[in-house]
């Protein structure tokens, strides 16, 4: 092709090297790598299949939390409604416990239909109503955490024993299955992301109004994006309940800021229009594995919280350096 | 150029069909009319120029043909039947496509994804194909001899011409009964190219509407020109027929009245310069030198984007000169915030373009809003209360004729005309003796420009310096003792006394030399 002999600026290799580097998970997984390394070093253990697959089980809720906020940050949004869905999936399975495989399914099912209907919801406020997201999905988030309080007042019941052995076990004793449904997630937004609405929501999230004007139909955009991460935040609360095996009408709230900070950390801009899914998922990763490594390091996890959150802005201004680095003329 | 003239000529003695038709479209965003009646006929295979001021409607007209707004009341008819289009895409579907002046690119996207919106080619999996996206997109660029850009480099990395050029490319793609052009040139250093281009699609019975202010262009490559004044559609005549003069004066719409107005320029003249500018540069601006002399008003007048906004917003502070010099009462000075301009020697006011933004608080009352900058001067013994407020915003709200009962009213819930009243006493309370005044009665009506205009003549009388832009060229005339008209970030030309005439101002912002001198 022609087009290769006509390059106007050519840009050093190191600087393209440095600037993939930011825009892709590269960083995250690096930090991932590193922490992993830590934990090895100091529990030995942590290589064995039973070990990763616990990690793996207590990063799914997270990872699944994260990824659909994800979504909507990269469409220049914010989504609080996460902890109200996965609170009602959560004591929704408690209190009606399907057994079986079919019954896991069915409720799996459940879950992301929940998901929908609430994301549907925000998608009407925001895209059509043209509400701000965040007041929005305030409203929805605090209607759904009543919701699940009149479903089950205080924690307790039990989530269907299936679901809870199952759901949390390894395949062929060495993958864990929690690690295949976030696997499943990703796989599906690696094809979303090559179809007309992954490019479309890029498109929305850096310039709503150029993206219009470009003939993007922005309102339908920006609602099957609600409507998805809703759908993905049913199976973090499908997972959070195989977790836990039990209900609790808060359940989602921890999770609510922690899924911002993992956005964050995997270099997500929440200014929209930048980042991924999968990243995302290893910033929760990253969040999950901090928490283990400071436990094995023998910390108090009364310290958990403070060191989450200085991770956090070492992460964001490590990863603005590297852009302003890559990006200087 | 003649030949120019001879070919558009030529085209208007033969046939075309007609390929767009409007009649008496009407646009009204609530109180405000945008346009009020515009008729427009475009034919095919021909280049017409949409002509008008600032704020005559051209931007309203082009949204109206290309489907991103749907008008009030009017007929299109497209190639001969009924046009209506809903939508952006729907006007594509019909062929009509636009290239817009604000460029309608989305940046974190390649050139090539960016051609193709919304729809990118698919492989046989149902998902988009980076390959085909890629050879379509170099296609394109193939196609309208722009090899030199790589379809796989982001947008935003791009400057800002080819990003242009893109844009042009794209409505170009899509194009195929109607092609708008909202200001192509804008920037473009050269013409040629986009000249090469227009020359084909016209050769392919497209119609093109063509908005530039830049009218030698517009000779160049339009046949006939229709012009909108204050959103009506006033003439539709061929470009050969018509002066520059002739479109001037229908743009503006009518003879200057030179009513007689002391002007103080000259009696002042020896005083020393309270403000000198040498060499500014940056945000737009280009190396700009002038003097200002205590009781002078200093008129900038300029089409939307000529630098004019840089040079305000460097003399309040608000940004940072790149290269240049500003002396205040002979001191050197450097201009790091409003705060520090206010103080500096014998102070710059600044009254901000953007009143609901950066102009008014709105939840404030209005005196609060007229004595903030001064506000340990209406303090006493440290404690500021509502009626010390009101006492000490009361002189300057009397100066620009604003009623002291609205003093205690919620900024915001006061009108548009009594809000700018009320700014432009808080930059007279500030006893700063330098005005920046951006755009002064932007959007307020006649009777608060009187009492603005008159605030701001008895503040030169007192020996107080005035410099303002407008974007209404009467009132540059009716205010000012000296002018400047800027022209692509510099001065294009002065103008003094009685040489400010409207219609040579017109002529000297479209960068016209030799008006009226």
């Amino acid at each position: 092709m022609a087009l290769a002999q006509f390059e106007v600026q050519t840009v050093p290799a190191w600087k393209t090297l440095l600037i993939k580097s930011t825009r892709g998970a590269a960083l995250i997984v690096g930090i991932y790598l590193i922490l992993y390394a830590f934990y090895a070093y100091q529990q030995p253990r942590a290589l064995s299949a039973s070990s990763f697959a616990s990690l793996m089980n207590n990063t799914a809720p997270l990872a699944l939390a994260a990824a659909g906020q994800a979504l909507v940050v990269i469409s220049r949004g914010f989504d609080l409604s996460v902890a109200g869905v996965i609170s009602i999936c959560n004591v929704t399975l408690a209190v009606y416990p399907l057994e079986g495989p079919g019954g896991a399914l069915m409720s799996a099912l459940l879950c992301m239909a929940i998901g929908l209907t609430v994301g549907a919801v925000n998608g009407v406020l925001v895209a059509v109503l043209r509400l701000q997201s965040i007041a929005a999905t305030l409203a929805t988030m605090i209607i759904c955490q009543g919701i699940a309080l009149v479903i089950l007042k205080a924690p307790g019941g039990s989530v269907a024993n299936w679901i809870a052995d199952e759901m949390t076990g390894r395949l062929a004793g060495v993958i864990p299955v929690s690690g295949l449904v976030v696997a499943l997630v990703i796989g599906t937004w690696l094809l979303l992301r090559r179809s007309n609405f992954g490019l479309s929501l890029y498109a929305i999230g850096a310039d709503e109004h150029s993206a219009a004007l470009s003939g993007i139909n922005t309102r339908r955009v920006r609602f099957l994006t609600f409507v998805i991460a809703g759908a993905i935040y049913g199976l973090a609360g499908f997972m959070l309940s195989a977790q836990t095996a039990t209900g609790n009408p808060t359940a989602g709230t921890p999770l609510l800021m922690l899924s911002f900070a993992a956005v964050a950390l995997g270099g997500t801009s929440l200014s929209g229009g930048k980042g991924g899914l999968f990243a995302a998922v290893m910033g929760a990763a990253v969040l999950m594995l901090l928490q283990k490594v400071l436990f094995s390091f023998g910390i108090s996890s009364f310290y958990t919280g403070m060191f989450q959150g200085v991770a956090l802005i070492c992460a964001v201004v490590f990863s603005g350096l590297l852009t302003r680095l890559g990006e200087v003329k | 150029m003649l030949g120019a003239r001879h070919d558009a000529a030529r085209a208007v003695g033969e046939a075309h069909s007609v390929a767009l038709l409007a009649e008496g479209l009407r646009k009204a965003y609530g109180a405000t009319v945008a346009l009020e009646h515009a008729d427009i006929s475009l034919a095919a295979g021909k280049v017409h120029a949409l002509l008008g001021e600032n704020g005559a409607g051209k931007s309203t007209l082009v949204r109206i043909l290309t489907g991103a707004v749907r008008p009030d009341a009017g007929t299109l008819e497209l190639n001969g039947s009924y046009y209506a289009p809903q939508t952006l895409i729907e006007a594509r579907s019909y062929g009509v496509a636009t290239a817009f002046q604000e460029l309608s690119l989305v940046p974190n996207l390649t050139v090539a994804q960016n051609l193709l919106l919304p729809d990118m080619p698919r492989g046989p999996l149902g998902l988009v194909s980076f390959r085909r996206v890629l050879e379509m997109g170099s296609d394109i660029l193939a196609r309208h001899g722009l090899q030199r850009i790589d379809p796989a480099t982001q947008v935003a990395l791009l400057p800002l011409a080819e990003r242009q050029r893109i844009e042009i490319v794209r409505a170009m793609e899509n194009a195929s009964s109607l092609l708008i052009l909202d200001e192509p040139t804008a920037a473009l250093a050269e013409t040629d190219w986009l000249f090469d281009r227009i020359r084909m699609m016209t050769a392919r019975n497209v119609a093109v509407l063509y908005i530039s202010h830049r009218l030698a262009e517009v000779r160049e490559i339009c046949s006939d020109a229709t012009v909108l004044r204050n959103g009506r559609s006033i003439a539709s005549v061929g470009l050969a027929e018509a002066s520059d003069d002739d479109i001037f004066e229908m743009m503006v719409g009518r003879r200057v009245d030179h009513t007689a107005r002391n002007r103080a320029a000259s009696r002042l003249s020896d005083a020393a310069p309270r403000l000198s500018v040498k060499g500014l540069s940056g945000h737009g601006l280009k190396d700009i030198s002038f003097e200002l002399r205590p009781g002078e008003v200093l008129g900038i007048a300029a089409l939307e984007g000529q630098g004019q906004r840089g040079l305000f917003r460097m003399l309040a502070g608000l940004t940072v000169p790149e290269r240049g010099a500003v002396q205040i009462d002979g001191l050197p000075t450097t201009l790091s915030s409003p705060r520090q301009a206010l103080r500096a020697a014998s102070g710059i006011a600044y009254l901000p373009e953007e009143r609901k933004t950066e102009g008014i608080l709105a939840g404030l009352t209005a005196a609060t809003n007229v004595v903030l900058p001064v506000l340990p001067g209406a303090a006493y013994a440290a404690m500021i209360t509502p009626q010390a407020e009101l006492r000490a915003a009361g002189p300057s709200a009397t100066k620009v004729d604003m009623s002291p009962r609205y003093l205690d009213f919620a900024i915001g819930d006061l009108s548009g005309g009594n809000q700018q009243k009320a700014l432009v006493a808080r930059t007279l309370a500030t006893g700063a003796k330098t005005l920046l005044l951006f755009d002064p009665t932007r959007g307020v009506d006649v009777g608060t420009k009187q009492s603005i205009y008159a605030a701001i003549r008895a503040f030169a009388e007192q020996g107080g310096s005035v410099i303002f832009y407008s974007s209404e060229l009467p009132e540059v005339v009716q205010l000012a003792d000296r002018c400047l008209a800027l022209y692509d970030g510099r001065v294009f030309q002065a103008f003094e006394g009685d040489a400010i005439a409207e219609q040579a101002l017109v002529a000297a912002i479209h960068g016209h030399a030799g008006g009226h001198h």
